[in-house]
C-alpha cells in the first residue's frame, strides 16, 4: 500500500484550496487541500459542524465551492458533474431509501440509475450478503427495516455501482458493534480492489484501525493530517483531544 | 436513463399503500357517481313519460281545438345531464305554451323535490372536482421534498443523472401511472350506463369522452401543481399544508366568491321588478283601450251570427294592436335584463376561471349541454314551438286564441261533436346544442386547463433544476 502512495500515481480524489461559504455567511470550509490515492482510505475526524459533510457534498457537486475545486480523477466536479459522478459511489448518513421497494428493488433502481443495467438477481443477493444483510430480508419492503439494515442496503448500493472512488458520510452511525466490525473488513476488501475511500466518522478507534491517512478537522480547516505510519503507537484519542483543545486555545489566544 | 426513472416511478406508485387506498376510494366514488347518474336518468325518463301521458290524457275529453288554450311541453331528460347536472336541475322542465302571454319554464327538479337541492353535488363533475384534485395532491405533494426527506434524492444525484431527465421522468411516470389507473376506473364505470339500460347516442359518447378528457386535464393541473409546490419546499408537511390551502381557495372559495363579486359588480334587475313594470304598463294600455272598445258599433240590420263575427274581428284587431305594444315594451325590458345578465355571467365566469375547478365545470357543462345556456335554449325552442302551435290552432279554428275574445259554440243539430285527436298536435322536440358548437363553447376552458398544466409543468421543471437535493 505505502509503496503505491510513493509512486507518481495521479490522485483519485483531490481537494484544492477548497472553500465554502454558505449563503448565510457561515464559512464551512476554509481553504482545505488534500488528496486520496487509488487504494487509499482517507478518514476525516472532527466535531459537529467541522465541515466533513460539506467536503463530501462538494465532491458530489451538491453544492458549488466558493473558491478552489474538488477533483475526481482530475475532473473538476463543479465543471463536469456528470462525468465526475460516474467515478464515485456515495453512502450517506441516515438514508431511508424507498420504503415501498424491497431491498433488491432498491438495489436494482440505484444500480441502473448508476449505469449498471447488467446485474442479475444473484448479483443483488451476493451484494446484500456481502454487507451481511440476512437473506430472508432481501425481498422485504424497506419500510420495516431498522436503521442499520437500511444502512447495509445503502452500502450494498455503493458497492454495486463499482465506481473507483467511494465517499462515506458517517457510514457506521447506525450499525451494531458486530456490523461495524464487519464493515471495517468490507472496507479493507474494497481497498484491496483498488478503491479510493474518503470517509467521515466520529469513531476514532475504527478510524485508526483502517485509515491510511487521518485528517482532523475543526471549523472548516484541517488541523492535523497524518499517515497511519506516523501515528503508529500513539493514542489517537488523546492526540485528537490535544488538537481540539490546542486549536481552540490558539483561536482564543489569537 | 429516462426510462429507468419512469419505470421506478410507476413501480413506486403502484407498490405504495397510499396509492392503493386513495385510488380505491377514488374508483368507488367515480363508480358511484356513474351509478347515481344512471339511476337518476332513468327516474327522470319515467317521470317525463308519465307527465307527457298525463298531458295527453287531459286533452282527451276536449271536443274542440278552440278549448285548447295552451299546450304543455316538457324538456326531455338527457343522460349526460344526469352525469353533469350543470344548471339542468335549476331549469324548469315544463313550459305551458300559450298563444300570447310570456312563456315561463316551471317545475325545476329542485323545486319539485328539494332533496335534490341537497344532493345536487353527487354528480360526475363534483366527484371530478373534489376527488381528482385531492387524489393528485395526495400523490404529488411529496414527489420531490419527500424524496429529499428520505435521502433518496441525494443518493440518486450521486449518480450521473441530469436534473432535467430526473424531473421529466418523475412527472411522466406519475402522470402515466395515475392517468391510466383513473382511465381504467372511469371506463369501467361507464359500463354502468348500458348495464342499467341507459343508452347514449354516438354524439353523446363523444361528448362523454371529451368530458372525461377534461376531467383528466383538470387532474393534470393539480398533479403538476403538486409537483411544483413539492419542488419549492423542503419538507413534506409544508408542501401538504400549502397545497391544502391552495385547494380550499381554488376549489371551494374562488368559484363561489366569483358569483358574489359579479353580483356586486353588475346590477341585474330582478324578475319581480320586471314583472311590476310590465303589469303597470299593461294596466296603462288597458285603460287606453277600454275607451276604444266602447266605440264599437255594428253595422245596422245585421243578423246576430254576423254580428258576433264583426265583434270578434274588432276585438281581435284591438288586442293585436295592444299585444304588439306590450310586446315591444316587454321585449325591451327582457332584452335589457338579458344583456345585463350576460355581462354578469361573463364577469363571474372570468373571475372564477382563476380556479381550474371552475374551468373544468364550465367546460364539462358546455360539453354535456347543461351549461347556463340550457335555459335559454329551452325557452327559444319553446318560442319556436309556440309559432308552430299557434299556426296549428289557427288552421284548426280559423282564429287566434287569447286576448279577451269570446267564442260561442253553436250547436245546431244537437249532434255530439267528435273529440279532437291529440296526436294531430305538432310534436315538440328538444335538441341540444350541436356537437361542434358545444366544443367551441368549451374550448376556452379546456384551453385554460391546458395552460395551467403547462405553467405548472414548467414551474416544476425550473424549480427542480435549482433544487437543493441535499
Ligand atoms: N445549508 C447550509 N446553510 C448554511 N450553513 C450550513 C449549511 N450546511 C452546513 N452548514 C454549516 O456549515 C458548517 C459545517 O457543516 P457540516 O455539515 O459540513 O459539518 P459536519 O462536519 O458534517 O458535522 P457533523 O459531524 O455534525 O455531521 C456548520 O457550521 C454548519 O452549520
Ligand atoms: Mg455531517
Amino acid at each position: 500500500m505505502s509503496e503505491n502512495i510513493l509512486t507518481i500515481e495521479k490522485p483519485r480524489l483531490e481537494a484544492i484550496n477548497l472553500t465554502k461559504r454558505y449563503r448565510d455567511g457561515v464559512l464551512a470550509l476554509d481553504n482545505i487541500s488534500f488528496s486520496v490515492q487509488p487504494g487509499e482510505i482517507f478518514v476525516m475526524l472532527g466535531g459537529n459542524g467541522a465541515g466533513k459533510t460539506t467536503t463530501i457534498n462538494l465532491f458530489l457537486n451538491f453544492i458549488e465551492p466558493t473558491e478552489g475545486e474538488a477533483r475526481i480523477d482530475g475532473i473538476i466536479t463543479h465543471k463536469d458533474p456528470l462525468a465526475a459522478k460516474e467515478r464515485v459511489s456515495f453512502v450517506s448518513e441516515n438514508v431511508m431509501l424507498y420504503g415501498d421497494f424491497t431491498a433488491v428493488q432498491n438495489l436494482d433502481y440505484f444500480s441502473r440509475i448508476g449505469g449498471q443495467s447488467e446485474y442479475t438477481k444473484d448479483d443483488y443477493r451476493d451484494a446484500l450478503l456481502r454487507v451481511n444483510l440476512a437473506e430472508e430480508a432481501h425481498h422485504k419492503k424497506l419500510r420495516g427495516f431498522s436503521k442499520g439494515m437500511r444502512q447495509k442496503c445503502g452500502i450494498a448500493i455503493a458497492i454495486l455501482k463499482g465506481a473507483p472512488a467511494i465517499l462515506l458520510d458517517e457510514p457506521t452511525s447506525g450499525l451494531d458493534p458486530k456490523a461495524g466490525h464487519d464493515f471495517i473488513h468490507l472496507l479493507k476488501s474494497l481497498q484491496k480492489e483498488g478503491k479510493s475511500i474518503l470517509m467521515s466518522t466520529h469513531d476514532i478507534f475504527r478510524a485508526k484501525a483502517i485509515a491510511d491517512t487521518i485528517a482532523i478537522m475543526n471549523n472548516g480547516r484541517i488541523i492535523m493530517l497524518k499517515k497511519s505510519s506516523e501515528l503508529a503507537g500513539c493514542n489517537l484519542e488523546e492526540l485528537y483531544m490535544q488538537y481540539m483543545t490546542g486549536h481552540d486555545g490558539q483561536r482564543l489566544a489569537g | 436513463m429516462l426510462k429507468v426513472i419512469v419505470e421506478k416511478e410507476i413501480r413506486e406508485i403502484l407498490g405504495s399503500v397510499k396509492f392503493v387506498i386513495t385510488f380505491g376510494a377514488c374508483a368507488v366514488l367515480i363508480l358511484l357517481s356513474f351509478y347515481i347518474g344512471a339511476a337518476n336518468h332513468k327516474a327522470n325518463v319515467e317521470q317525463y313519460n308519465a307527465a307527457k301521458a298525463e298531458n295527453t290524457r287531459q286533452m282527451e275529453g276536449l271536443t274542440s281545438w278552440m278549448s285548447l288554450e295552451q299546450h304543455r311541453i316538457f324538456l326531455p331528460p338527457q343522460p349526460l345531464a344526469a352525469l353533469v347536472t350543470g344548471s339542468s336541475n335549476d331549469v324548469g322542465r315544463t313550459i305551458d305554451v300559450h298563444r300570447r302571454s310570456e312563456l315561463a319554464a316551471v317545475d325545476s327538479k329542485f323545486n319539485e323535490d328539494p332533496i335534490y337541492a341537497v344532493f345536487r353535488f353527487l354528480d360526475l363533475t363534483f366527484i371530478f372536482q373534489i376527488v381528482l384534485s385531492l387524489f393528485a395532491i395526495m400523490l404529488g405533494y411529496d414527489a420531490i421534498c419527500g424524496e429529499k426527506e428520505r435521502g433518496t434524492l441525494r443518493l440518486s444525484f450521486a449518480n450521473p443523472v441530469p436534473r432535467a431527465t430526473y424531473i421529466l421522468g418523475k412527472l411522466l411516470g406519475s402522470f402515466i401511472t395515475l392517468v391510466t389507473a383513473l382511465l381504467i376506473a372511469i371506463l369501467l364505470s361507464c359500463l354502468i350506463l348500458p348495464l342499467l339500460g341507459v343508452s347514449l347516442t354516438g354524439d353523446e359518447w363523444i361528448r362523454l369522452a371529451a368530458i372525461i378528457g377534461t376531467g383528466l386535464l383538470y387532474f393534470g393541473v393539480f398533479l403538476t401543481l403538486s409537483v411544483f409546490v413539492s419542488s419549492r419546499t423542503h419538507r413534506t408537511s409544508s408542501a401538504f399544508l400549502a397545497l391544502l390551502v391552495i385547494w380550499v381557495v381554488s376549489v371551494l372559495i374562488v368559484p363561489r366568491s366569483a358569483t358574489l363579486l359579479a353580483g356586486r359588480a353588475v346590477d341585474v334587475p330582478s324578475i319581480d321588478e320586471l314583472a311590476a313594470q310590465k303589469t303597470s304598463f299593461s294596466r296603462q294600455l288597458w285603460t287606453e283601450y277600454r275607451d276604444a272598445m266602447g266605440s264599437f258599433s255594428a253595422p245596422k240590420d245585421i243578423d246576430p251570427h254576423d254580428m258576433m263575427t264583426h265583434f270578434n274581428k274588432f276585438m281581435d284587431s284591438l288586442s293585436t294592436e295592444r299585444e304588439a305594444k306590450m310586446k315591444v315594451f316587454s321585449d325591451r325590458l327582457n332584452e335589457d335584463r338579458f344583456n345585463r345578465q350576460v355581462v354578469q355571467q361573463k364577469f363571474a365566469f372570468n373571475v372564477a376561471r382563476v380556479s381550474p375547478a371552475a374551468s373544468m365545470n364550465l367546460a364539462a357543462a358546455n360539453l354535456a349541454g347543461t351549461s347556463i345556456g340550457l335555459k335559454n335554449r329551452f325557452h327559444e325552442t319553446a318560442m319556436e314551438y309556440r309559432k308552430v302551435f299557434g299556426d296549428f290552432i289557427r288552421e284548426k279554428t280559423g282564429m287566434n286564441l287569447g286576448g279577451g275574445m269570446i267564442y260561442v259554440e253553436i250547436n245546431d243539430d244537437g249532434e255530439k261533436p267528435d273529440p279532437i285527436d291529440p296526436s294531430e298536435l305538432p310534436v315538440y322536440t328538444y335538441s341540444p346544442k350541436p356537437l361542434m358548437a358545444s366544443f367551441s363553447a368549451a374550448f376556452v376552458d379546456i384551453g385554460i386547463l391546458a395552460l395551467f398544466n403547462l405553467i405548472f409543468f414548467v414551474g416544476a421543471f425550473v424549480s427542480f433544476i435549482r433544487y437543493d437535493v441535499r
